[in-house]
C-alpha cells in the first residue's frame, strides 16, 4: 500500500522535527494548561443569579430549589418580580436574572408526557462580562435541558441533579480547547505537503505511479496518528485539571476523531491550492482562527447574534464543540449527538474528497 | 526528436532555455500546451501512469526527505514504485553501497554534503531499475572532484539505461553524451553527436604554434601572409579557411622563429554552441 509508505515517511518527518512536533502539541497544550490552571481545580468561585418564579408550581419550585440551587458555581437569590431582579443586576448584586415564566411547569410536564413542549426562560445577563455570562447561560441551559428530559420525575430526579452538580468551568472550557487544538491541525496538516511542494520533493513523488487518493491518504494518515495522540493527551490533561467526563468517553473520542479528520482534510485542500508555505500559512490561519471564534471554543455561542450562530453552524466545529460538551458535561448518549456526528462525518467525507479532486487537478499543472 | 534505447542524450542550454520544462513534460509533471511525446510507446498525455512505471527521475533540486536516512529515502521511492518491501530493502542497501554512502546509511540526509545528496538523488532515480532515467542538472553546484566522480558513475550506466540528461556545462555534455540537443528559447536549435556539432560549426581551421624568437619583423611577415593571427606570449594562433599545416609551419620557421610545438586546434562544443545559437553559454 503506497499510502502507508507515504504516511510512515510523513510521520517520521514530523516526529524527527522537534520544532514541528513541538508546535503541533505544545501550542494547544499551552492553552489547555493556561485554562486548566486558571479554571480547573477546586475553585470556590461562584456566581449569584436572581430567580423570579412566575410559574409558582411544584415543578418550577423543584427546578429552582433542587436543580439550580445544587449547581456549585451558582448562588440563587429569589426575587418577586423581574423589575427587582433587573435592578439588582444593574447594581451588580447579581450576575444574571432568570425569570421562570408562568406555564413553565406545564410545558415541562408536557415533555414528560411525550408531548412537544415550548419551554421558554427569560434570562437577563451582564454582557460586559462575556466569559461569566456565557458560563451562566451554558450552565442554566444544560440544567433546563436535563430537567426537561426527565420522563419519570421521582426516579430520575436524583440522577440529573447529580449530573448537574458535576458541572465546573473546566468542564465547559476543556472540550472547546480540545476542538481548538484540532483546529490548529489545519495549518500543521497543510505544512508537510506544502513543504514538499516548495522543496521539490513532491515532484519526485509525483513522478512515481502513485494515485492522488494515495497521496492525500498518505499525508492525512500520518496526521491522524498525531491527532489521536493529541486527543489522548488533552483528555488526560483535562481530567488532571478536574474535567469530569460524565458521558461515554469513546463517544467523546469519536467526536474529536471526526473533527480531526475534518481539520486534516481542510489542511489538504489548502495544501493542494497553495504553491508555497508563504501562501499556505496565512490561508490556514485565516480559516482556523475565525472558525475558532464562530464555533464557540472560547465562549458559549448562545451569546452570539443569530446570523453569527448560523455562520458557525455551516462549519463542522460548532457541531463538534456542542456535541463534545453535551457528552462531557451532560452525559448525552449517541442518539442525542447523532445529528452532530452525521454533520461531522459528511464534512469529513466531502472535505477529504475535495482534497483529492483539487490535488488531482493541481498535480499536473 | 527520437532517443534510441540505451542512448544518453544531453539537453544543453542556458538557464531558462526549457530543459527542465521538457523533462517535466516527459515525466508527466507538466501538461504540454500542445503536441505530445511517447515513452516506450506510452503517450505522456494519455498514459501518464504507464509512463511513470518505466521512468526514474532525479530532479534539478536535490530533493530528498531530509529527516529520513539514505536507506529510508530509497525504500520510500522503491515502495511507491510498487517494489515489494523485502526487495525494496535489499535493493536500497545495495544501491547505498554502490553510491558510496554505506558508511552514512543511518544518518539523516540533512547532514549529508552536496555531493552525497546528489549521489543519493541519482540513486533514487535508479532504485526501481527503470528503463529510462531523467537526470536534471545532476552535477549542479558540485565541486570539480565530486562532479568528475559522478560523471564516471553516469558514464557506467550508458548502454544499460536510456538517459536524458540536462546540463548547462559544455564539458559535461561533451564527456557523457552520445547525442546533444542544443536548446535555445524553448526550441531545439541543433541535434547530433558532440563531434557532429563541432564539425558543423567548423568554417575555418586554427593552428596553434608555440615558438621562440618571434621578432616584430617575423610577426609582420606572418601577418602579411595570414589575415587572422593572434599572439599571446610565445603562442601564435593562425586561422584561415584553407590552412595547410606543413606549409604554415614551414613559413613560420622561415621567418627565423624557433618552433617548439604546433598543432591543429580542435573545434570546441563552446564554439559549436556559439555558432548555433549566436550566444555564449554562461552559467
Amino acid at each position: 500500500m503506497r499510502f502507508v509508505s507515504l504516511a510512515i515517511r510523513n510521520a517520521k518527518e514530523t516526529y524527527r522535527d522537534p520544532l514541528a512536533l513541538g508546535f503541533l502539541i505544545a501550542f494547544p497544550l499551552l492553552f489547555m494548561l493556561l485554562f486548566g490552571a486558571a479554571l480547573g481545580g477546586n475553585s470556590d468561585l461562584s456566581y449569584t443569579i436572581g430567580v423570579v418564579d412566575e410559574d409558582k408550581t411544584e415543578i418550577s419550585g423543584q427546578f429552582i430549589n433542587d436543580v439550580l440551587s445544587d449547581i456549585p458555581i451558582l448562588k440563587i437569590a429569589t426575587f418577586e418580580s423581574d423589575t427587582q431582579a433587573t435592578e439588582s443586576l444593574k447594581n451588580s448584586d447579581i450576575k444574571a436574572a432568570l425569570v421562570v415564566p408562568a406555564g413553565f411547569g406545564e410545558e415541562i410536564n408536557k415533555n414528560w408526557q411525550n408531548q412537544d413542549p415550548d419551554i421558554i426562560l427569560e434570562l437577563v445577563y451582564d454582557e460586559s462580562d462575556l466569559t461569566v455570562s456565557s458560563q451562566i447561560i451554558s450552565t442554566i441551559n444544560v440544567a433546563v435541558r436535563n430537567f426537561a428530559r426527565v420522563n419519570i420525575p421521582v426516579t430520575i430526579h436524583t440522577h440529573h441533579i447529580n449530573v448537574e452538580t458535576e458541572v465546573s468551568q473546566i468542564d465547559f472550557i476543556a472540550p472547546g480547547i480540545i476542538i481548538f487544538g484540532l483546529l490548529i491541525m489545519v495549518p500543521t496538516s497543510a505544512r508537510i505537503m506544502v513543504h514538499d511542494k516548495e522543496t521539490g520533493f513532491m515532484s519526485r513523488l509525483l513522478a512515481t505511479p502513485t494515485y492522488p487518493w494515495e497521496f492525500i491518504a498518505g499525508y492525512s494518515a500520518s496526521m491522524l496518528v498525531v491527532a489521536i495522540v493529541q486527543i489522548i493527551i488533552f483528555i488526560l490533561l483535562g481530567m488532571a485539571f478536574g474535567m469530569n467526563i460524565v458521558g461515554n468517553i469513546a463517544l467523546a473520542f469519536l467526536i474529536f476523531f471526526l473533527t480531526a479528520i475534518c481539520s486534516i482534510s481542510i489542511g489538504m485542500i489548502v495544501a493542494a491550492l497553495s504553491k508555497s508555505e508563504n501562501q499556505a500559512e496565512p490561508l490556514c490561519w485565516i480559516i482556523s482562527m475565525p472558525l475558532a471564534v464562530l464555533s464557540g471554543v472560547w465562549f458559549s455561542r448562545e451569546i452570539m447574534p443569530g446570523y453569527i450562530q448560523f455562520l458557525g453552524d455551516i462549519f463542522p466545529y460548532s457541531h463538534a464543540v456542542s456535541a463534545a460538551r453535551m457528552v462531557i458535561i451532560r452525559g448525552a448518549e449517541f442518539s442525542a449527538v447523532s445529528n452532530s456526528i452525521i454533520i461531522l462525518t459528511i464534512w469529513a467525507i466531502v472535505a477529504f474528497s475535495l482534497g483529492i479532486i483539487l490535488f488531482r487537478l493541481k498535480m499536473r499543472a | 526528436m527520437d532517443i534510441r534505447k540505451g542512448e544518453l542524450l544531453a539537453l544543453l542550454g542556458p538557464n531558462g532555455s526549457g530543459k527542465t520544462t521538457t523533462i517535466n513534460m516527459l515525466c508527466c509533471l507538466l501538461k504540454p500546451t500542445r503536441g505530445t511525446a511517447r515513452i516506450m510507446g506510452f503517450d505522456i498525455n494519455k498514459e501518464a501512469m504507464s509512463v511513470k512505471n518505466v521512468i526514474g527521475v532525479s530532479p534539478q533540486e536535490t530533493t530528498l526527505s531530509e529527516r529520513l536516512t539514505s536507506l529510508e529515502n530509497l525504500e520510500l521511492i522503491a515502495k511507491l514504485r510498487g517494489i515489494p518491501p523485502d526487495k525494496a530493502s535489499r535493493w536500497s542497501a545495495a544501491l547505498v553501497e554502490i553510491m558510496g554512502l554505506g558508511e552514512r546509511r543511518k544518518d539523516q540526509v540533512r547532514k549529508f554534503s552536496g555531493g552525497m545528496k546528489r549521489r543519493l538523488s541519482i540513486a533514487m532515480a535508479l532504485i526501481a531499475d527503470p528503463a529510462i532515467v531523467f537526470l536534471d542538472e545532476p552535477t549542479l553546484g558540485l565541486d570539480p572532484q565530486a562532479r568528475r566522480a559522478l560523471w564516471e558513475y553516469i558514464a557506467s550506466l550508458k548502454g544499460e539505461k536510456t538517459i536524458l540528461l540536462t546540463t548547462h556545462y559544455m564539458e559535461e555534455a561533451d564527456f557523457l553524451s552520445d547525442n546533444i540537443a542544443v536548446m535555445d528559447a524553448g526550441k531545439i536549435a541543433a541535434l547530433g553527436s558532440s563531434l557532429d556539432l563541432k564539425t558543423r560549426s567548423m568554417d575555418k581551421h586554427t593552428i596553434i604554434v608555440h615558438a621562440w624568437n618571434i621578432t616584430l619583423k617575423a610577426l609582420d611577415e606572418i601577418r602579411g601572409k595570414y589575415p587572422e593571427v593572434k599572439i599571446n606570449g610565445n603562442s601564435l594562433s593562425i586561422s584561415g579557411k584553407e590552412l595547410d599545416f606543413k606549409e604554415t609551419t614551414d613559413f613560420i620557421h622561415s621567418t627565423g622563429a624557433v618552433i617548439r610545438s604546433a598543432y591543429y586546434k580542435e573545434p570546441s562544443l563552446e564554439d559549436a554552441y556559439l555558432k548555433i545559437t549566436g550566444k555564449e553559454l554562461t552559467s
